[in-house]
């Protein structure tokens, strides 16, 4: 009686192990690694905008490292906020497990971050000053670097001697300010270096208007540090009229079509040039670090070019200005 | 000793079924996790092996898409070279008019453009006179003002490879006005009929995008990518170029540089285990396949995985197995210690079943031999022992109570002095009668007809000594008369009944001892009952109890009647004592119904 009790439990067992086996190994041979899962949310998806292309490419290219694929969203205007609140929200309701947003800032954007934050997703916020949003993880340029870098440069071709006159668009942005800031930084030594700062509210007209009233007001300056892409070339237009192209430096930021012209031109002598590519790939890094939950920056810089006639042609700075092998 | 010698046993646990269990667990364990361990470092090398062998394959394809499209370049500047149009442009002689030079401007674009038509690759084919003079294949070429020729990298190359054709690095071209393409260039100068003299660089650049497509659509694996770097190290082509510009990644340049063509090798820190391979272009680029090894080996979790899935089923399915083997072993063993505690608790009708007539069956044997040893020499201890208390018992039997035996003796005499002659022949009579009942022993058993001619015998005496104050009765059935019982089984109880219950009644004529004797099932069962003072309980069980003290005096007493009656017939029969003070005594004999 005891032996076939215990003969008959054994089998069972054995049974029981046999059909386990099956469908543990079908388990395991399946897609067992946990499939990452990351949207990002650009501020536009435009395919004309070169510098949120660059970041969508950086971003890419973390992903491929890793090893996964992302989901890659943004409305077509730089300024829909509506619409990217939309994506945003949509992107909540796949529940990834973290999001990567340039988010265009406002009151009800801010709500929908905090929903992400409620939903357990993880957020970095990228090209975004981590002033605005203190409890985010924020991957940005370093604006104020920037300004630093950009009066540095306008210190060097003066000799020393700088004289400024500034153009940003408007008193309210906040990469002006703080672009503003780090100029002012550079320039403490310097006396009376900042003639002034004015306002051109993203009008290239404006900004000629502006740079034609200071180059005929006979006022003594020496540079011109322009904030904006409008504001380069107005002020460039207003420098070639009054054939003032050699005396007076234009040191402007980022570097469109245009602007590469101008620099190639030496119309426009230095450009501050930001490295979208590996704000995007740094985006999705630390993403990557927030769900592995490794330790992870609050804040990442990423810093800035400073790009002339001379190096603009170098393997680095040709990737910076021209990041698209297809492109023009 | 032994114990202070081996500290540690070699098989721990309290069962030998545990411990070979667990022996064979520990064994199957160690082989499985050896057998586990090689064949996934074997399968994992083997994977690699090949993967290395399938990258190597791959990269030797890139190297020849990207080594035809140089050659194909290479051959269209052998056009050019060789194309008299070509060479009696640029050459340094003024034969040619201002409107010759448009013919010629207009057949020598015609042939860049007929070129450019068949291969959507090339971005654009020019040709520079070092007499100032260039075409291009397009009619209206509008050159960017602010490149200078003489300083561009192919321009300088050309000039310094004196006729070779050489390539550069991915490059934006910013050759033409308001035009910024990334390219290749591939440049030659050009010499003039004699072959000495140079007169020019030709220009053939091809667009990025096929570099790109063909190292960007390799597949190798997710993480896998191709790069190309020239002969110094520069990088020439990087997907993460970016990146490697900003210090943000590190690239194996160095290692790739020291490797030589079709060699890999394999690096391993902290972006993973990965593979690098490495093809020479004769125009001086190294192409380099880089394959993340867990992700070539896609399988190699699931590789693991499955190994320590099986290697499970294999260490539990066996672990069971030895457990049922052990068991199954030593089952017989199991029977025969239980068999032993059977016999331990004192029961020795057991045999132990024998299987196989193996060590276990043998031991079995020796084991079912011993016990019935035991078995027989218990029984005939047993034996011994009962024929030692039956001649005891004997030899009670025949003994004659003195004082009996003194009283009636005077008895006799008294009666002889009154001269009552009838008296004294009827007690001595009877008194002789019931000696030879005592005394004979060739008989143990004799029928109850025998018994009650003795009881009868001794009250006869009994009431003669007591001046016929002695009252009794006989009442035994006929029918049991002819039964066989053990003698002198009544004379005990009825010289009890007068001794201890009716002799010291406050009259004796009042006190009566009935005996009686009848048939119940397949017993016969006596009684003997007085009237007298009956008994406490305590006397009634100092009656039966073993006390040899009293045997002296008493005779044979009710222990020993009892002791006899179970000797005999077995310990279902017996005497049983019934008696309440002041009212009476009456005491049972059950025995079996012999003929």
């Amino acid at each position: 009686m005891r032996k076939q009790r215990l003969t008959l439990w054994l089998l069972l067992a054995m049974m029981v192990i046999a059909t386990n086996s099956v469908f543990y190994f079908k388990i395991l041979s399946g897609p067992s690694h946990e499939v990452r899962n990351v949207t990002v949310i650009l501020r536009s998806s435009n395919v004309r905008l070169d510098f949120w292309q660059a970041v969508n490419m950086g971003a890419e290219a973390a992903a491929k490292e890793m090893g996964f694929t992302l989901n890659v969203v943004g409305p077509l205007s730089e300024s829909d906020s509506d619409t990217q609140i939309q994506l945003l929200e949509e992107a909540i309701t796949r529940m990834p497990q973290a999001i990567v947003i340039a988010p265009i800032m406002n009151e009800r954007m801010r709500s929908a971050l905090s929903k992400a934050d409620e939903a357990g997703i993880k957020l970095v916020i990228i090209n975004m000053s981590p002033d605005k949003l203190p409890t985010h993880v924020v991957v940005s340029s370093d604006h104020i670097e920037g300004g630093r870098l950009a009066a540095q440069t306008s210190i060097e071709q003066t000799a020393g001697y700088p004289v400024i006159a500034m153009i940003s668009d408007n008193a309210n942005s906040i990469v002006s300010e703080e672009r503003l800031q780090g100029m002012q930084r550079e320039l403490g030594g310097y006396k009376n270096s900042m003639m002034g700062v004015y306002y051109a509210d993203n009008s290239e007209d404006r900004a000629y208007q502006i740079a034609e009233k200071l180059i005929r007001s006979k006022t003594m300056f020496n540079t011109f540090i322009t904030l904006s892409e409008s504001a380069s070339q107005g002020v460039a237009r207003a420098l070639k009229e009054y054939d003032r192209v050699d005396d007076i430096h234009l040191i402007g930021f980022d570097s469109s079509s245009d602007e590469v012209q101008l620099l190639e031109a030496g119309i426009m002598k230095a450009s501050i040039v930001q490295k979208p590519f590996n704000m995007g790939y740094l985006g999705v890094k630390t993403a990557l670090n927030l769900i592995e939950g490794d330790r992870t920056d609050p804040i990442t810089y990423i810093d800035s070019n400073v790009i002339t006639k001379d190096n603009m042609f170098t393997t680095e700075n040709q990737k910076l200005l021209f990041p698209f092998i297809n492109s023009k | 000793m032994l114990k202070r010698r081996f500290p540690i046993h070699l098989f721990p646990l309290k069962s030998i079924q545990s411990n070979i269990s667990l022996a064979f667990s520990l064994l199957i364990l160690a082989a499985i996790v050896l057998t586990s361990l090689v064949s996934f470092q074997v399968s994992v090398t083997t994977v690699e092996k090949n993967s290395k062998g399938y990258i190597e394959e791959i990269i030797k394809q890139v190297n020849l898409n990207i080594q035809s499209y140089v050659d194909n370049m290479e051959n269209i500047s052998l056009l050019a070279l060789t194309n008299k149009d070509v060479k009696y442009y640029i050459s340094d002689n003024s034969f040619i008019s201002a409107e010759d030079r448009r013919t010629y401007e207009k057949q020598i674009s015609d042939l860049f453009q007929s070129i450019l038509y068949t291969r959507k690759d090339i971005a654009s084919i020019m040709v520079f006179g070092y007499n100032g003079r260039f075409v291009s294949d397009r009619r209206i070429t509008s050159l960017n003002p602010n490149t200078d020729l003489q300083e561009q990298e192919w321009y300088q190359m050309a000039r310094a490879a004196g006729g070779k054709s050489v390539v550069t690095a991915p490059h934006v071209q910013s050759l033409i006005k308001n035009e910024y393409r990334w390219v290749v260039s591939l440049s030659r100068e050009l010499k003039s009929t004699d072959g000495i003299t140079a007169e020019g660089v030709f220009l053939v650049d091809l667009n990025l995008n096929v570099i790109n497509d063909i190292c960007s659509n390799i597949n190798l694996g997710k993480k896998g990518y191709v790069f190309i770097v020239d002969k110094n190290g520069n990088i020439v082509y990087h997907p993460r170029q970016q990146l490697i510009d900003s210090h943000l990644k590190t690239e194996q340049i160095t290692d790739v540089l020291q490797a030589s063509s079709g060699d890999s090798f394999i690096v391993d820190n902290e972006e993973g285990k990965r593979i690098y391979s490495i093809q020479d272009t004769n125009f001086g680029w190294r192409i380099v396949g880089v394959a993340n090894t867990d992700d070539l080996i896609t399988s190699k979790d699931d590789l693991r995985n499955s190994i320590i899935l099986y290697s499970l089923y294999g260490l539990v399915i066996p672990v069971l197995i030895s457990i049922w083997l052990s068991h199954r072993l030593l089952m017989p063993i199991k029977e025969l210690q239980s068999d032993m505690k059977q016999v331990e608790k004192g029961n020795f009708n057991i045999q132990t079943e024998i299987r196989q007539m193996n060590e276990i069956g043998q031991l079995g044997r020796s084991f079912n031999l011993m016990v019935s040893r035991t078995k027989f020499l218990m029984e005939e201890t047993i034996q011994n022992q009962e024929n030692k208390r039956k001649s005891e018992l004997l030899l009670l039997q025949s003994q004659i109570n003195p004082h009996f035996l003194y009283n009636t003796l005077d008895s006799i005499v008294w009666m002889a002095e009154q001269k009552q002659h009838e008296e004294v022949v009827l007690m001595t009579s009877a008194l002789a009668k019931l000696f030879r009942a005592s005394i004979t022993k060739d008989q143990e058993l004799v029928p109850i007809q025998v018994e009650i001619e003795h009881i009868t015998n001794y009250l006869l005496i009994q009431k003669m000594r007591y001046n016929d104050e002695l009252n009794y009765v006989i009442d035994i059935d006929d029918d049991i008369h002819s039964y066989k019982t053990l003698k002198i089984l009544l004379q005990p109880l009825v010289e009890n009944a007068i001794y201890h219950g009716i002799r010291n009644m406050y009259g004796m004529d009042d006190g009566v001892i009935t005996i009686r004797g009848r048939q119940s099932g397949d017993q016969v069962v006596f009684e003997v009952e007085d009237n007298g003072h009956g008994m406490t309980p305590e006397q009634q069980g100092r009656l039966l109890l073993n006390n040899d003290g009293d045997s002296r005096t008493q005779g044979i007493g009710i222990r020993n009647v009892n002791e006899r009656i179970k000797l005999y017939f077995g310990h279902e029969y017996g005497i049983q004592i019934k008696s309440e003070i002041e009212e009476g005594t009456c005491i049972t004999i059950t025995i079996p119904k012999l003929d």
